[in-house]
């Protein structure tokens, strides 16, 4: 805890115009945050400077002072995580303080109050994606969901079935878990993707064999926001009798999805990815044709059988109330986040010349903008533009400088995966942000490429693959 | 047992231990029915008012594809059941008929009634 002294020191310093101003100059936005002191009046009398900022007092005695810091960097790497709506807060907070019953007790009002909350929220996740409320199966996140649909499938159904396909530009925790499948004696076909992402249909119908018990297709790629033909997929598995799973956590919420429709018969959704809480996810898992799972945690039997353990209220009533408000307002989110994505695209491309969108550039998701910039090394832009929380790749692999997989499989070479950086926009991205980051993109690079001796070379006309590069 | 001879069905039952027990049925007796007339260890529950899966057994698929499509609620109880295969049914809901004449059944090795101790559940 601050000392009252301290506390009063910081708030005369806040309050200061000069110093406001100033730390608002520095920052490329400022943001605010609570002190709260305690309240008492020999205080009042002291700490003249309290009254001038004419703070709030609440119910515990607590004065709160909105006072300014320097800013954070601008958040645009929605596809790691989304911050989570107001909303979203406070339809949760009831369940993390006053109702805390077991939503599984059966015998009393704490239960009966709190699973009622699950099965409300288990409505609003079924609404979003016009599926039946028994469909849905909560469960830690899209990396459970999609262990739960893979492996649970296929060990289901190994005496009959031991052919599984997907592609090579999934999410790590789809390629593991079809790697350790593989090890247990599983046949596994990745399908390679065409130049701007998206499958060959042609190519995936024929991949199909009879003993194919899962095809495993994600709606919307992490990377580079290519959304694959999800309705022509589903209607191929359905005539062949295929199960069809798409791991849904970066479309859900952001782009329609119905899983009748598009004849999904599995889905994984990630709550923190839809303006929701980080730890609780969804997987969909159809009933009629029934699909079964072989349950990978065994206990009590919660969640249809499928996943065992105690359903935590206050995540998937968070998860219910993001999903809730993904359904009122996703064509208006579209419309905004379309507009900053072009605001931004259009504004980098007629400032700095050989920049690559990857990706399809009509089938995609416009808050997800991957761009490449020729002859700048990607992590060196990322340092460069420090006040902006961007990334080169996806949240789990961004540590390491391998080049992109999704990029590779894109037929991009090295030194162009090397070079690409994600732009994640989304609910509370404003234009100004946009502006901010395209001009600080557009001057990092350009200040990079005058460091550059290959750039210099390219100016001069040089054609760099006929250069005989002598070795160290 | 006397009446056998108006049974004109024959059900092979497989125990958990793998002994096999061959029984006579009528046309609409379910496997409950039968287990419970010759005392076979076959659980049930909630007696035979689909709200268990106790009473869970393994066809074989040449009689499971003569039988009656599950409907959601058998399904949604068969989620609940120990060791599920694709040809699992609740027993209360396999009624016989000719189609289903030398039907076998195998037990599965447990139930959701955990029982640890050895005990053996008897019929109500």
């Amino acid at each position: 805890m601050l000392s009252r002294q301290l506390q009063r020191n910081i708030l005369k310093v806040a309050a200061a115009p000069s110093v406001r101003l100033s730390l608002a100059k520095q920052a490329p936005r400022v943001v605010l945050f609570s002190l709260r002191t305690f309240s008492n009046t020999a205080q009042k009398q002291n700490a003249s400077t309290v009254e001038t900022l004419t703070p709030n007092s609440d119910s515990l005695g607590f004065e709160t002072t909105a006072i300014e810091k320097p800013g954070r960097p601008i958040y645009l790497d929605m596809q790691a995580t989304s911050p989570m709506d107001p909303r979203v807060l406070d339809a949760m907070l009831p369940y993390l303080t006053d109702l805390y019953g077991n939503p599984h007790s059966r015998t009393h009002q704490y239960g009966w109050e709190t699973e009622r909350a699950v099965e409300e929220a288990r409505e609003q996740v079924a609404k979003l994606i016009g599926a039946d409320p028994k469909e849905i199966i909560f469960t830690s996140g899209a990396t459970e969901a999609n262990n739960l649909s893979l492996k649970g499938v296929a060990h289901f159904y190994k005496g009959k079935k031991k052919h599984i396909i997907t592609t090579q530009i999934e999410h790590k925790c789809v390629l593991e878990s079809c790697r350790v499948l593989q090890e247990e004696g599983f046949d596994v076909t990745y399908l390679p993707v065409q130049p701007n992402g998206l499958i060959d249909i042609k190519q995936f119908e024929e991949a199909i064999r009879p003993d194919t018990s899962i095809v495993s297709i994600m709606s919307v790629n992490n990377e580079i926001g290519v959304i694959q033909p999800i309705e022509e997929i589903g209607k191929i598995c359905r005539k062949n009798k295929v199960f069809f799973h798409t791991d849904a956590a970066q479309a859900v919420g952001k782009i329609p999805m119905d899983v009748n429709a598009m004849n999904i018969d599995l889905m994984s959704i990630s709550g923190h990815k839809l303006y929701g809480p980080k730890g609780i996810g969804a997987i969909y898992v159809r009933r009629r044709p029934r699909v079964r799972l072989e349950a990978v945690q065994s206990g009590g039997g919660q969640e249809r059988g499928i996943r065992s353990g105690t359903v935590p209220t206050p995540l998937v009533v968070g998860l219910g109330a993001a999903c809730k408000i993904a359904t009122e307002e996703m064509e208006y989110d579209d419309q905004r986040i379309s507009r900053l994505s072009k605001r931004l695209i259009d504004g980098i491309q007629s400032k700095v010349e050989q920049v690559v969108r990857n990706g399809d550039d009509v089938h995609t998701y416009p808050g997800c903008v991957n761009l490449s910039f020729s002859y700048v090394e990607g992590e060196s832009l990322l340092m460069a533009l420090k006040e902006i929380a961007l990334s080169s790749g996806s949240a789990c692999t961004s540590a390491s400088l391998e080049p992109s997989y999704v990029l590779r499989a894109l037929g991009a070479d090295d030194e162009m995966a090397h070079s690409s950086i994600r732009f994640g926009i989304g609910r509370f991205t404003t234009e100004a942000e946009i502006d901010y980051v395209i001009n600080h993109v557009v001057g990092h690079v350009n200040k990079l490429r005058d460091m550059s001796p290959l750039w210099e070379m390219v100016q001069e006309g040089i054609d760099l693959k006929s250069i005989q590069w002598s070795q160290h | 047992m006397f009446f056998d001879l108006y049974r004109p069905y024959t059900v092979h039952f497989i125990t958990p231990e793998g002994e096999k027990i061959d029984v006579k049925a009528t046309e609409g007796d379910t496997m409950l029915d039968l287990a419970q007339r010759y005392d076979i260890e076959l659980e049930c529950a909630c007696e035979g008012s689909l709200a268990c899966s106790t009473c869970h057994v393994i066809c074989e698929q040449e009689y499971y594809d003569k039988m009656e499509e599950p409907t959601d609620e058998e399904n949604d109880m068969l989620d609940l059941a120990f060791g599920l295969t694709d040809t699992s049914r609740l027993g209360c809901q396999i009624a016989m008929n000719k189609d289903l004449d030398g039907l076998t059944v195998k037990m599965p090795s447990a139930t959701r009634n955990m029982r640890v101790d050895g005990s053996k559940p008897t019929h109500h």
